[in-house]
C-alpha cells in the first residue's frame, strides 16, 4: 500500500518538459499554482485542463502513473468536497434533516475539489520530470538573491535534498517494519480507529529510531567529506538557461493571459 | 507441511519497474526439516519467505502451509503467521518496546495469551535463543548488537511456530556471535523438531546445518537436493554468481589434480575420512 505513494518520485527522461530549467519550472509551478486559485469559472478549469494535458503529453509521463499520485490524498479531496457541500449557506436546494445543499455549495465544492486535484497534478507533473536535485538546486538559485538578507539559501536546499532523498528509503523502512510486526501478528489494517493508532505504536517507534540513526550516520559521512556548508561551494553542473527555457516562459505567459481573459469575459459562475 | 504450486510474483505488476521476482515455482518441504535456502542476491529469496507467511500474496499458484491454502476464503492469515514464524534481515530493528521482556511478549499476546502464559513463553525462547536472564528488564537499545539481534529471533520464537523462517539471521555479526546463533539455530532445530528455513550467504553455513538445499536462481528453482547433491555441481553454482564451500574447492581441484576423491564433499569431517587413507598410503 505504501508503494502508492509517487509524492517524490522521478522519472528520468529527456523530453520538453524534462529540458527546462528548474528555476522555469518551478517559476511555472508558482504561476500555476496562482492560476489554481485565480480561476473563477469552470471555462478556467477546462483551459488549464487542456494545458496539464498537454505538458503531460510532452513529458511522456503514463497518466496512469499521475493519477496514482492522487490516490493517498483521496480521502482528503473527498472530505473537502462533503464538507463544502454540506456546510455552505445560500440558496437552498435540497434539504435532508440538518443536511441541505446550496447553490453556492455545489459551486464551492467543486471547486475546492478541483484546485486539489489540479494542485496534485501539477507538483506531481514538477517531481515526476525533474530529479530531486536539479529541483533543490534551483530552489537555491532562486532563493539566493535573498543571502542578502542572511535567507540561509543553501542549507535549506542541503536539507530540502536530504528530506527528499530520504522519502523512499523511509517508505521502504516503513515497509519492512510492518511487514516484520505483522510477521509478530500485529494487525495494522483492521480494527477501529483507537486500536488501529495503538498499532501504529509498534510501527512508529523504530521508524523514529531508524530515521535518527540515518541522520547520525549521514552527519558523520558528510563530515568526513569536509562539508561545511555552502560558502564558496562550486558546482559541477551549472544551470544554464536554454531556448526550451524561453519557449516555457512564452506558453506560460500566454495561459496566464488565457485564464485572465477567460475570468473577465465569463465571470464568475 | 509447506507446499508451493507453481507460484508466481511480481513487483510494481503493469508498471514501468515491473520485476518478475519468482516465476512458476514449485516445492514440497517436510516437517521437521532443516532448509538452507541460497540464491544470488535478487534471485527472489526474500519473496519466497513472504509468500510463506501470506506478506505477500501470490499472483498465481497456491501455497499451501500445514494443509490450508492460504488464498482460500475465510482463512485467517494471522494463524497463519503464527504457525510460520518469520524473521526478516537485521530483525533488530523492530525491537520497540520497554523492555527486552515485554517486547519477545508482543507476539504472544497478539496470540491472545495472557500475561503470565507469554512471559513464560518469552522467558523459555530468551533461553533458547542465548540471551541471559538479566537483560531481560532492560531497554531493548541498551542491548548489542547480537544481542538485539537474539531478542528479535527469541521474539518469534516465542510463538512457538512450527516453522521457524530465518533471512540471513547472521548478517553484520562477528564470528563468534555468527557461530553461537547458528549453533542455537541447531539446537532449536533438534529439540523443538523445528521446521527450519534458513537464508543464507555463506555456503558453509548452510552446508554444515541444512538436510536439503534449495538453489533460486532469478525467481526459478535451479537445485533442490542434499548438500552433497547440490554442491556437487560447482561449476553451474558458480555461473549462477554462487559458489561452494571452501573444503568443496579443495576436494575440487584434488580431483582435477589427479586425486581419486568423490564429488560432493562439502564437510572438513568427510574430506579428512576420504583424505586420511590416501595419505597413509
Amino acid at each position: 500500500m505504501l508503494k502508492d505513494i509517487t509524492l517524490g518520485q522521478y522519472f528520468p527522461g529527456d523530453s520538453f518538459i524534462h529540458r527546462l530549467d528548474p528555476r522555469t519550472k518551478i517559476l511555472i509551478i508558482i504561476a500555476y499554482v496562482v492560476m489554481v486559485f485565480l480561476i473563477q469559472n469552470f471555462v478556467g478549469y477546462i483551459a488549464l485542463a487542456l494545458f496539464l494535458a498537454l505538458c503531460v503529453a510532452v513529458s511522456g509521463i503514463s497518466p496512469k502513473c499521475l493519477i496514482r499520485g492522487l490516490k493517498p490524498i483521496l480521502v482528503f479531496i473527498v472530505f473537502t468536497g462533503i464538507f463544502n457541500l454540506f456546510l455552505t449557506p445560500g440558496e437552498e436546494i435540497w434539504r435532508w434533516g440538518f443536511l441541505k445543499i446550496t447553490v453556492e455549495g455545489v459551486r464551492f465544492a467543486a471547486f475546492m475539489v478541483l484546485r486539489l486535484v489540479f494542485l496534485i497534478l501539477g507538483t506531481s507533473l514538477l517531481t515526476l520530470t525533474t530529479s530531486p536535485i536539479a529541483l533543490t538546486d534551483g530552489m537555491e538559485r532562486l532563493l539566493s538573491p535573498f543571502k542578502k538578507v542572511h535567507l540561509p539559501a543553501h542549507e535549506i536546499a542541503m536539507m530540502m535534498t536530504i528530506a527528499l532523498r530520504f522519502i523512499p528509503t523511509l517508505l521502504d523502512e516503513t515497509d519492512k517494519i510492518m511487514k516484520a510486526q505483522s510477521a509478530r501478528g500485529a494487525s495494522i489494517d483492521s480494527g477501529n480507529i483507537f486500536s488501529r493508532a495503538k498499532a501504529m505504536v509498534p510501527i512508529l517507534i523504530p521508524l523514529f529510531i531508524s530515521a535518527f540513526r540515518r541522520a547520525d550516520e549521514l552527519a558523520t559521512a558528510m563530515e568526513c567529506r569536509c562539508y561545511r556548508g555552502g560558502e564558496g561551494r562550486t558546482r559541477l553542473y551549472e544551470l544554464r538557461f536554454g531556448a526550451v527555457d524561453v519557449l516555457g516562459w512564452i506558453y506560460m505567459a500566454a495561459l496566464l493571459a488565457a485564464i485572465i481573459g477567460i475570468n473577465m469575459i465569463f465571470g464568475k459562475f | 507441511m509447506i507446499r508451493l504450486e507453481n507460484v508466481s510474483y511480481t513487483y510494481m505488476s503493469g508498471g514501468p519497474f515491473e520485476k518478475k521476482a519468482l516465476d512458476d515455482v514449485s516445492l514440497h518441504i517436510n516437517e521437521g526439516e532443516f532448509i538452507g535456502v541460497i540464491g544470488h542476491t535478487g534471485s527472489g529469496k526474500s519473496t519466497m519467505i513472504q509468500l510463506l507467511n501470506g506478506l505477500l500474496k501470490p499472483e498465481s499458484g497456491k501455497v499451501i502451509i500445514d494443509g490450508t491454502d492460504l488464498s482460500e476464503k475465510g482463512v485467517n492469515i494471522r494463524d497463519i503467521r503464527f504457525k510460520v514464524g518469520l524473521c526478516m534481515q537485521y530483525p533488530e530493528y523492530q525491537l520497540f518496546e520497554e523492555t527486552v521482556l515485554k517486547d519477545i511478549c508482543f507476539g504472544p499476546l497478539n496470540m491472545g495469551l495472557f500475561q503470565k502464559e507469554a512471559e513464560e513463553r518469552a522467558k523459555f525462547a530468551a533461553n533458547m535463543t542465548g540471551l541471559p536472564e538479566e537483560l531481560l528488564d532492560k531497554s531493548p537499545f541498551d542491548l548489542s548488537g547480537g544481542q538485539k539481534r537474539r531478542a528479535a529471533i527469541a521474539g518469534i520464537l516465542a510463538m512457538e511456530p512450527k516453522v521457524l523462517i530465518l533471512d540471513e539471521p547472521t548478517a553484520g555479526l562477528d564470528p563468534a556471535g555468527r557461530d553461537e546463533i547458528l549453533f542455537k539455530i541447531r539446537d532449536m532445530h533438534k529439540r523443538m523438531k523445528l521446521t527450519v528455513l534458513l537464508v543464507s550467504h555463506s555456503m558453509e553455513d548452510v552446508a554444515k546445518l541444512a538436510d536439503r538445499i534449495l538453489v533460486l536462481n532469478s525467481g526459478r528453482v535451479e537445485m533442490f537436493g542434499t548438500p552433497s547433491e547440490v554442491f556437487a555441481q560447482s561449476a553451474r553454482l558458480r555461473e549462477i554468481g554462487l559458489n561452494v564451500p571452501q573444503i568443496t574447492m579443495v576436494a575440487d581441484r584434488l580431483r582435477a589434480a589427479g586425486a581419486d576423491i568423490p564429488e560432493g564433499i562439502y564437510t572438513v569431517g568427510d574430506c579428512y575420512r576420504i583424505l586420511l587413507p590416501m595419505l597413509k598410503r
